[in-house]
């Protein structure tokens, strides 16, 4: 009866040291986002499932993000332009600032929910995710040098050919390897835990000011604008030129109807991701509001949704404002998995 | 560990896969890979890069850089159902970069082809839409290669860049890149036998294509250096794509012994 006994109690001991490794593992994971779906989201549009993010790869993908070795000569990251602190845009910067000091023409968006849009950039120039850092690397005014020249440096590296190995299975430094690595942080970049999402989940309550807030959002801004992602990643001018300096949309598309067209913007974080618009021209929401009251320029063009502008009242402006801070998602911005220096 | 584990199953995975493909396909059925080879020619003398020369309407033209990707090769049998030239989507199989500046690129192999009699030969000048927005890719597709656009991304389907007087760009520089997009597909190229081809288990063929260059400036569209100096996207170059479609034509094809296909002759 007693030895029994005993030998079971041992038991719990043998898995409980067999499982410390396993338990160490697990913990591991954890600390490697996954793609999760918020509820009410829709489906993402990149699959991981023939990139599945693994520890050392969304390690080795944070790396490179944070590592001016993709640049020509060794003078700008990915995360010079995107800082975590501004929900990965560049804070008081009207257009991207790049290598040699040049300034390209578009501004900086924060980086987030990268795996739901159907196309990146301003313009929707980039159709997948995977390929869009090439378009940095390769650009004269944001990093100056070319995939080619950056797979060679991580070729010649002396600590990249084990970080891929180790990410990837097997030796080899590629193209392929690294835009996939790459993708594996920029993808799982997801923000969806604003006090506008605890709101929506019953989690918190909102002010009444920030109801009257949302109540206007959703009659004036939500059809473009469009939750949960806000934005119906579609094209379009808001008006603001008349005869518009940068084609926009119309780049891509050839077609006379996008001149003047840009993708309709997150406001997700928007309290943190200033200066706004494609050419960063508005430095606060304040601006921001007072072009949709009062500066909307006709042209061909124009949204119709915008023709009339949208007055609001002193009162009806702070309630905006007040909700469009709900969107800001502090634990994105201080989770440690993102940051340079990482746990 | 588990990470070695999960690669050796699906390694293995893949070489049963690859396996009964092979049976499936070709092996089996005592098929052969055919073999291709491309030269590039002016009306009938081989193409020499810098060299001038003049279009029907007098223009004069040279070729400094001549590159494009070949795909979704398709043979069509005497009973007029098709085989069709695996592709895999993990990796460039089936895609070929042909360059005329790199002599092992204007000669590789399709198939195996089962055994049997072929009438036609089809593929795309360029890659196929579901290819071209696929993400990153490898060996000949690797965007690192420079045969892709950053600035809408995609594949540059057919690359042209040369000199002319007649040019009205700087340093009467001629540049025409073709590339896909919304309505702009890689253009297709069927190519009749002029009698049929025989694949079995001890022969296969050896078909050699010439595509024509005179044929991109006098083809289905006449394209004039003086009005047209560049061509860089889609829209832009929907004229010239359709005449790198017209350059090809089969010249010859000749029988190719397994001992020959082995020794790589
Ligand atoms: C010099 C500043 C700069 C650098 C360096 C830079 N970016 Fe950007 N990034 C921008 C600008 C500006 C845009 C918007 C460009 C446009 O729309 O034309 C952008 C857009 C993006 C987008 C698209 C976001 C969206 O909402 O469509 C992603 C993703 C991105 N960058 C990731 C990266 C990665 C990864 C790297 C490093 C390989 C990088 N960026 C390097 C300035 C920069
Ligand atoms: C007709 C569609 C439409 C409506 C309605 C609309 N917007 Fe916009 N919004 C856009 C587009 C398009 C842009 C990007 C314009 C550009 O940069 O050229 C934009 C940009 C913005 C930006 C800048 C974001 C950034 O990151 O730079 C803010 C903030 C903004 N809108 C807030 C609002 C608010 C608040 C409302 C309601 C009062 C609203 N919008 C209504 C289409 C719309």
């Amino acid at each position: 009866m007693k030895r029994p006994a005993l030998w079971l109690l041992g038991v719990p001991l043998l898995v409980v040291v067999m499982a410390a490794p396993l338990a160490r593992a697990m913990i591991a994971a954890h600390a490697t986002p996954r793609l999760q779906v918020p509820q009410g989201w829709p489906a993402p549009r990149y699959d991981f499932a023939g990139n599945p993010v693994t520890a050392a790869g969304f390690a080795l993908g944070r790396r490179l993000f944070y590592d001016p070795i993709l640049s020509r000569d060794g003078s700008v990251a990915c995360g010079s332009c995107h800082q975590q602190f501004a929900a990965f845009a560049h804070l008081d910067h009207r257009v991207s600032h790049g290598i040699g000091g040049v300034n390209g023409k578009r501004n900086t968006p924060g980086l987030f929910n990268l795996a739901w849009q159907p196309d990146l950039m301003w313009d929707g120039s980039v159709h997948h995710l995977e390929m869009q850092p090439v378009a940095p690397m390769s650009n004269p005014v944001e990093m100056g040098g070319s995939l080619a020249l950056a797979v060679d440096k991580l070729r010649r590296d002396a600590r990249y050919p084990e970080l891929f190995a180790r990410a990837f299975g097997s030796p080899g430094v590629d193209s392929q390897r690294l835009l996939r690595a790459l993708a594996q942080f920029t993808g799982t970049l997801v923000s969806a835990d604003s006090r506008y999402d605890r709101y929506v989940q019953g989690r918190e309550a909102f002010t009444p000011q920030e109801h009257e807030g949302l109540d206007l959002f959703r009659q004036h801004c939500a059809a473009c604008h469009r939750e949960p992602l806000f934005s119906d990643f579609s094209y379009r001018n808001n008006g603001l030129d008349a005869a518009p300096r940068d084609a926009g949309r119309a780049v891509i598309s050839g077609r006379a109807e996008d001149q003047g067209r840009f993708r309709v913007p997150s406001l997700r974080n928007v309290a943190l991701t200033a200066p706004y618009m494609h050419d960063g021209r508005y430095e606060t929401l304040e601006q921001v509001l007072d072009h949709y009251a009062a500066g909307i320029q006709p042209s061909p063009t124009l949204d119709p949704l915008l023709a009339h502008g949208v007055p609001l009242t002193a009162g009806e402006r702070e309630a905006l404002l007040a909700f469009l801070d709900t969107l800001s998602d502090e634990n994105f911005i201080h989770d440690r998995r993102f940051a340079e220096t990482h746990d | 560990m588990k990470r070695k584990m999960n690669l050796a199953a699906r390694r293995l995975a893949a070489a049963w896969l690859l396996l009964l493909a092979g049976c499936g396909h070709g092996a089996a059925q005592g098929g052969l890979p055919l073999r291709i080879e491309i030269s590039h020619v002016v009306g009938d003398a081989p193409l020499q890069l810098g060299d001038s020369y003049k279009t029907a309407a007098g223009d004069v033209w040279s070729a400094e850089r001549l590159r494009y990707y070949l795909s979704n090769f398709r043979l069509r049998r005497a009973d007029g159902s098709w085989f069709v030239n695996p592709q895999s989507a993990d990796s460039s199989r089936g895609y070929f970069l042909v360059d005329e500046a790199d002599a092992a690129s204007k000669q590789f192999q399709i198939g195996p082809l089962p055994a049997g009699t072929y009438s036609g030969i089809e593929f795309l000048v360029g890659v196929d839409a579901t290819r071209n927005g696929a993400g990153a890719q490898t060996g000949t597709l690797d965007p690192a290669r420079g045969m892709f656009w950053t600035w809408n991304t995609g594949y540059i389907f057919f690359q042209f860049e040369g000199h002319s007087p007649q040019s009205s760009d700087a340093e009467h520089a001629l540049t025409w890149h073709v590339g896909g997009g919304t309505g702009a597909p890689a253009r297709s190229v069927f190519l009749q036998f002029q009698s049929p081809v025989e694949i079995s288990a001890e022969n296969s063929a050896e078909l050699h294509l010439h595509a024509d260059l005179a044929r991109l400036f006098d083809g289905a569209h006449v394209l004039h250096p003086a009005t047209q100096p560049t061509a860089m996207d889609a829209a832009a170059s929907a004229e010239v794509a359709d005449n790198s479609a017209g350059l090809f034509r089969i010249d010859h094809v000749h029988k190719l012994p397994k001992a020959g296909l082995a020794a790589g002759l």
